[in-house]
This record gives structure tokens, sequence and C-alpha cells, in this order.
């Protein structure tokens, strides 16, 4: 288990940007023709789940598995994108178009503070600190209990308390698309997957992932070449909050509801799972860890009482014999086939 | 809303002035917990359609319960009541000749995104008819409108006051979606409703005019808490303290001296977790005050008995759905503690079962239920349920229109026949099972001074 938070583990081999384009675009046009065949609504339902889950553990991939930063803080993240949509659609009647930019800002500022107060520490002390935020935010929401105004007889809280925040309008495709109206949410959560995958490739690929690199493989050296590790973190937590913070946006707006639930430890776990289940520190990784989990939680459906036992085991089994998740798995196979092929040219010659 | 809602007593006062004509109308439609005239109202409509035993197409009636997660307890008891009743009706002969068969999916920890494809899968894969559930919180109605888009007839029980202003103001969209237990908000009114009661009959004489309420950070207590404090000066009564407690709690020290510094004639605690409660008894009772103490949902469950044992004798609390101690429900707790065991709880069990027989005697007079898109058929087995009076488990179940909610008896009918009871009940041997006081005509007891009031 150790080896999961070995930071050498952490990122990946850098792969070319071919090989993100020739995974990255099959895989665009696969998901964006989906619509097309008619699926179930409840097909529909799932994959834009699966856009809200892989947009966040894409970006809490950059801080956890690429910038070593051991947060816990990327739900709660998530939670104030949902609650500020929430909140401006409630309170200002704006529309939820106008309010998903102020949900990813207002994240990234967010992020800045949690960052300040928590990345001078290190390791598990990082942990506890953004978890305890998650939990303090949490409690705040619950505990939520006054009167911000009446709606009848009915007091309503200005969080929505531990009923949730909700009538706040949606993002107006019911109007638009009639009973297809979950396609306009499944394309804008497709566009959310997409714009932050390129965000992260663009972290991993670029000097910032070059950095994090360096400073993994030689901090005393990267230190001296004058690589700040606390602005560069501070950097990846700002970023990957706004991708964060518009999932929640999008979440709220797609469930036309968000409640403190969103800040459940089982929830975090899950998530947590995809990230160790794909590959911490690789691109495409976390997608393909919120594929797998998604699906075995699936499949686990018609055995309700086994699905946290085979959730569990799943989870269990990644952790101790492919700590580096599926991506990593693939990698060393695809090594050492190369290495194979490579011995049996020599072979042969 | 509010003038709305709080009208609501007069809106079902008028349905109390339904003629004979049409009372005996809605009395045909009225079952007897599957016992009895339910039984043989569906029996004869299946009998007249030449139906003998179910044999036809199964019909896929589902639950959306929570197998896993922190309400599980329950969940499974949902579970069991659905399974318990399609038996039951498939034992006569289903709906017109086709059986039902219970499909679930788990709403595990009750969030939106837990509830929402939970019933969207319920509609896509089991293709059900019906969808008829017992509780879940999370998703305040914005599962409404996954079921609206499929038209399937959608029964809860989420004692939830918003369900009255979402389905309301929409009743055309919302036309399948019916709560069937009256809205937490009743649990106020029907305190103060019955604390005059206990003073009016002699059975109590309060030693003031003051209520203390105390309430957790949840909604469901704070709704309560406010109903209470909102409606006391129309009852007689100065509310001395409204406290919020962050649950859970196990140190009631502050709130008892602030309770003893003043002491009122009622304690009204509307936080509902029983091992808290039962703190709250355990630290109360070494040094009470002349107050009766009523508590919320906890004193229900047997682990509050458990914990605070003879602490707890004496405590009052109430619930808006529940099945009764009568002949009817009595035969339903025991058929359903031999079918499921001695452990089992019958009384959430009941909240599935009573629904899935009007949901069955709807569709059968209705000329058969209808699946997702089938709006048409759909609508048919709504007018029906809409017009319905059906005495169950639970007692009689018929609902405020077009909001499509229980009405609460005697909070807000005084006819009992018209409304479902909102039982009152007291701990008087925490050995034993709670008696219930109120209301007549279903009491099975009568109230007793609580152990540490002083005549």
């Amino acid at each position: 288990m150790l080896s999961l938070f070995n930071p050498s583990n952490q990122l990946g081999r850098p792969s070319s940007l071919r090989l993100d384009l020739s995974v990255g675009l099959p895989l665009l046009a696969f998901l964006a023709i989906i619509p097309i065949f008619a699926p179930s609504n409840y097909l529909i339902g799932q994959l834009i789940l699966f856009f809200l889950w892989g947009t966040v553990v894409t970006q809490w991939n950059l801080v956890f598995g690429v910038g070593g930063i051991f947060s816990l803080a990327q739900m709660a993240l998530f939670a104030f994108g949902g609650f500020v949509t929430g909140i401006i659609g409630l309170y200002l009647g704006w529309s939820l178009w106008a309010a998903l930019p102020l949900a990813g800002f207002g994240s990234v500022l967010f992020s800045l503070l949690v960052g300040l107060a928590c990345l001078r520490l290190r390791g598990p002390y990082v942990a506890l600190l953004t978890l305890a935020i998650a939990q303090v935010m949490y409690l705040l929401i619950i505990t939520d209990t006054d009167c911000f105004y009446m709606e009848g007889v009915t007091c309503r809280n200005f969080t929505g308390g531990t009923r949730g925040l909700a009538k706040y309008g949606d993002f107006g495709f019911r109007d638009l698309l009639g009973a297809k109206w979950a396609i306009g949410h499944y394309y804008m959560g497709l566009v959310m997957l997409v714009l932050s995958t390129i965000m992260s490739i663009a972290i991993i690929r670029g000097p910032l992932g070059l950095a994090f690199r360096a400073l993994r493989d030689n901090p005393a050296y990267a230190l001296a070449r004058g690589l700040d590790r606390f602005k560069y973190q501070l950097f990846v937590f700002a970023m990957s909050a706004f991708f964060t913070g518009i999932a929640g946006g999008v979440y709220a707006g797609h469930f036309k509801v968000i409640g403190a639930n969103v800040l459940y430890l089982s929830l975090l776990l899950f998530l947590l799972a995809m990230m160790i289940v794909g590959g911490m520190g690789r691109v495409w990784g976390p997608i393909l860890g919120a594929a797998a989990l998604m699906l075995a939680d699936e499949a686990l459906k018609d055995y309700v009482e086994w699905r946290n036992i085979g959730l569990g085991i799943v989870i269990a089994l990644f952790a101790m014999l492919w700590p580096q998740g599926i991506v990593g798995a693939l990698e060393t196979v695809w090594a050492r086939l190369k290495r194979r092929l490579r011995g049996d040219g020599a072979t042969a010659t | 809303m509010f003038r709305r809602t709080t009208s609501r007593p007069a809106a079902a006062d008028q349905t109390t002035g339904l003629n004979r004509r049409n009372f005996l109308k809605g009395l045909s439609l009225a079952g007897v917990g599957g016992a009895a005239l339910s039984s043989s109202l569906l029996g004869d409509l299946n009998l007249k359609a030449g139906v003998k035993a179910a044999e036809g197409e199964p019909i896929p009636v589902g639950g959306a319960v929570p197998i896993t997660g922190w309400a599980a307890a329950d969940g499974i008891e949902f579970q069991r009541g659905l399974e318990m009743a399609c038996e039951d009706i498939n034992a006569m002969g289903g709906i017109l000749g086709r059986q039902l068969k219970p499909v679930f999916e788990d709403t595990k920890e009750q969030g939106a995104d837990n509830i929402i494809p939970a019933i969207q899968r319920l509609i896509d894969r089991h293709k059900v008819h019906a969808i008829i559930n017992g509780y879940n919180t999370g998703a305040v109605t914005a599962e409404y409108d996954t079921v609206a888009d499929s038209g399937v007839i959608y029964m809860h029980h989420n004692t939830d006051i918003v369900h009255h202003d979402t389905v309301g103001k929409n009743p055309d969209r919302y036309f399948s979606i019916f709560m069937n237990d009256p809205a937490e908000y009743w649990y106020g009114k029907g305190l103060l409703k019955f604390l005059n009661g206990l003073g009016d009959s002699g059975q109590w004489k309060r030693p003031n005019n003051k209520i203390a309420i105390v309430t957790g950070s949840q909604n469901y207590s704070v709704v309560i808490a406010n109903a209470i404090r909102d409606n006391a000066k129309e009852f007689g009564w100065d509310v001395s303290l409204y406290e919020t407690v962050v649950v859970p709690i196990s140190e009631w020290g502050p709130t008892l001296q602030k309770l003893r510094n003043d002491p009122p004639a009622c304690i009204a605690v509307t936080h509902w977790v029983p091992q808290d409660l039962a703190q709250f008894c355990i630290q109360f009772k070494p040094n009470p005050t002349n107050s009766l103490v009523y508590m919320q949902y906890g004193p229900s469950l047997a682990a509050f008995r458990e914990i605070g044992k003879e602490n707890t004798n004496g405590v009052l609390y109430s619930t808006v759905v529940a099945s009764l101690q009568d002949e009817i429900g009595t035969e339903f707790n025991n058929r359903y503690k031999a079918k499921f065991g001695a452990s089992a709880s019958p009384l959430a069990g009941a909240q599935a079962y009573d629904p899935t027989f009007m949901w069955a005697i709807a569709s059968a007079v209705s000329g058969g239920s209808g699946g997702p898109g089938e709006i048409d058929q759909n609508k048919k087995v709504s007018n029906v349920l809409r017009r319905m009076i059906y005495r169950g488990t639970l007692g009689t179940t018929k609902y405020f229109l077009p909001e499509q909610a229980a009405i609460p008896y005697p909070d807000a009918t005084k006819d009992p026949s018209l409304g479902m009871p909102h039982q009152y009940l007291q701990i008087q041997d925490f050995t034993k099972e709670p008696a219930l006081i109120a209301p007549a005509p279903y009491e099975t007891s009568t109230f007793q001074m609580p152990p540490w009031i002083k005549a």
C-alpha cells in the first residue's frame, strides 16, 4: 500500500502527444455518437455521472498523483462549486449558465485559501487538514438550521441544510429538447470532461509536469535551480479546482439539488479508489479507473448485499497486486512485450 | 403556500361534507389491510374479469429503497412490505390475472445521485408500472421529473412538505405521484392539538402555558419545531425556549439547565435519533421538571427503550405513518413477524404494503396498469387513486387534492374515516411495546401521568 504513495510511482512514463491523441480521439468519437443510437435514459444518466466523476478524479489526479499533495479536499471543492451555482440561481435568479463560471472561479479562490493553509504541511498532515476542512463544511451545512426565508410554512435555510438546496432552476434543456433533455446534459458533461482532460494533459506533459518530475527525481538539484515546490503545488491546486467547481455546478444543474451528501466519506473513498484502480499520476488512469469502478458497481447492482464487499475486494486487489493501477499494469505489460519482441528480433538475426 | 397549507384543515373538513352517496362510493373502494374488503374487492374485480389465478405476463413493480447505507434497517422492511403485498395480491389473482413481480434498486445514502439513477433504472431496465417506496430523503422532489417523464405511478412516504408545493403547483405534470403519509409539518400542529385534548379531557392539568422546543439540526426536526413554534399562540401556548442542538448529542447538561431554570408544561424534543433521546431521558430523570416530555420518532425504536430503560417510562411520541394496533394492524403485524422473524418491523413494512394494494385495486378498476410511456392508462389509474379512500393497516388513506398527499386525522380532518391517524403513543413500561393512547377510535390504552410529575 505504501508504494501507492511513493512519489516515484506517481508519475507515469511520459507518453507522447500522439499516444494521447490515439487514445483520446477514438474515445471522444465513441462517446459523441452514443446518443445517436437512442440509448435508455438510464444509460445516458450513468454516462453523465461518469463524466462528472471522471472530471473530478482527473483534476484530483493532478493534485494527488502529479503534485504529490495528499489532499482530500476535492469533494469540498466540488460541493463549493455546486453550492455557488445553486445559491446564485436561487437567490439572485441568474441563469445556471451564468453561475457556472463563477462556480469554477469561486472554487479556485476557495482552493487557494485551503492551499495556503495546508501546503506548508507534508504528507498525512495535509490529508488530515483537508479532510477536516471538508468535514467542517459538511457540519456547517447540516447545522444550518436558521430560517433564511420562509416558503409557505417551510423554513428555508441558506444552504438548504440537511434537506439540500433545490428549486434554483436548470440549464434549460427541458424547454429546448423536451423528453430528450438529458442529451443536453450528456454533451455538456462530455465537453467538460474533454476540456478537463486537455488541461490535465497540458499540465502533465508541460513544464509544470516537468517541474514536479524534477522535484521528485532530484529535489535538491531542482530546488537549487530555483524550483519552488510551494508555488508549483499551490498553482496546481488552484488549477485543478476550476474544473472541479464546474463539475459541482453541472451536478447541481443536472440533479436540480445539491446537498451535504456529496461530502460523504463513502463517496470520497469511491472516487479515491477510481484513481488507485486506474493509475495515479497518469493522464488516462483516473478516467479508466472511473469507468472500471462504475462498471463494477453496475455489475454488482443485482447483488446488492455483496456490492460493497465486491468493490472492497476489487480495490484491495489493485492496491496489493497492481499498485500502479490499470494503466501502470498496461505500461508494464507493454514494456515487457517490447523487450521480448526486441530480444526475439536479436535472436533471429 | 402558508395560507394554502394552513387552510388544509378547512379543505379537509370540506371532505367531511361528502354526501352519503359519495361516502359509500368511497367506502366501496376501501380495503381492509389486504385481509377482508380490499381482498374481496380485488378478488371480485379479478373474478368479474374471469380470472381464477394470476397467470398472465408478470407486471414489474419497483421499490427504490435504501438496502445499504444509514437507512438500511428501514429499507429492508420496505422491501419486505412490497414483497409481502405482491405475494398476497398474486394469491388473489394479481391485477386482472397478471402477477406482480417486485424488483428493487438500492438508493444507498439517499443522495440525489443515488435516488434518481435508482428510479431511472427501475423505469428503463425493469419497465416497472409503479414505484412504491418508504422514504428517500435526499432528492427534495428532484426525482419527480424522472418519474413524470415516464408517467408511471410513484407512491412514497417521504413525509415532506415540499411535496405539497411541487405537486400542488403542477398537478398535471406530476399526476402520477402520491405521498402516502402526511407531511412532517403536521407533527407540529398535531402535538398542540393533542396537548390541549389531554387538558380538555381532564387527563392532565398543565402547570403553565409554556412549551420548550428542542430541535436537532436536520430539516425534518426543524420543520416540526418551527410548526410548533409558529402555531403555539393559536393553541394558547407560549414558547419559553427554542433550542437548536448540534447532533449527534449525548451531553444534554446545558439544555437541561435551561429547562430547569424555567420549567415548561411540555418539553418537545424534535430531534429523532434514539440513542441521543435515550441519553436525554437518562440525564433528565434524576432532576426532572414538572413537564410532559414529547419526542420525535426515536422512541418508536426498541433501541430507545433498551438504552434509556426505566427512564423512558412516561415519554410521549407520535407517528403519522405506522400500522395500527387494531384488528387489521395486529393481523398484519402477526403475519409479517411470522414471515420475516420476530425482529422484523411491520411498522415500516406496512408503508410499502398498503400503497401496493391501493395501486393494484386502482389498476384493476381502470382495466389494468400502465408501464413507462403509457400515460393515458396511468392517468386512469391515477384518477382512481385520487378519489380512493382506502382502509388498510395504516388506517385510512385519502389524499389532499391537488397535492396528492395523505390527509392526517385528527390534525386536518375530524372524521377518522377520512384521514390517516396521527398516532400518539406513550412508553408506560419500557419492557413492553408502547401504548397507543390517541386518537380515538384507534387508541388501545389511556394516557398515564409520567412518574416524574408530581400531582
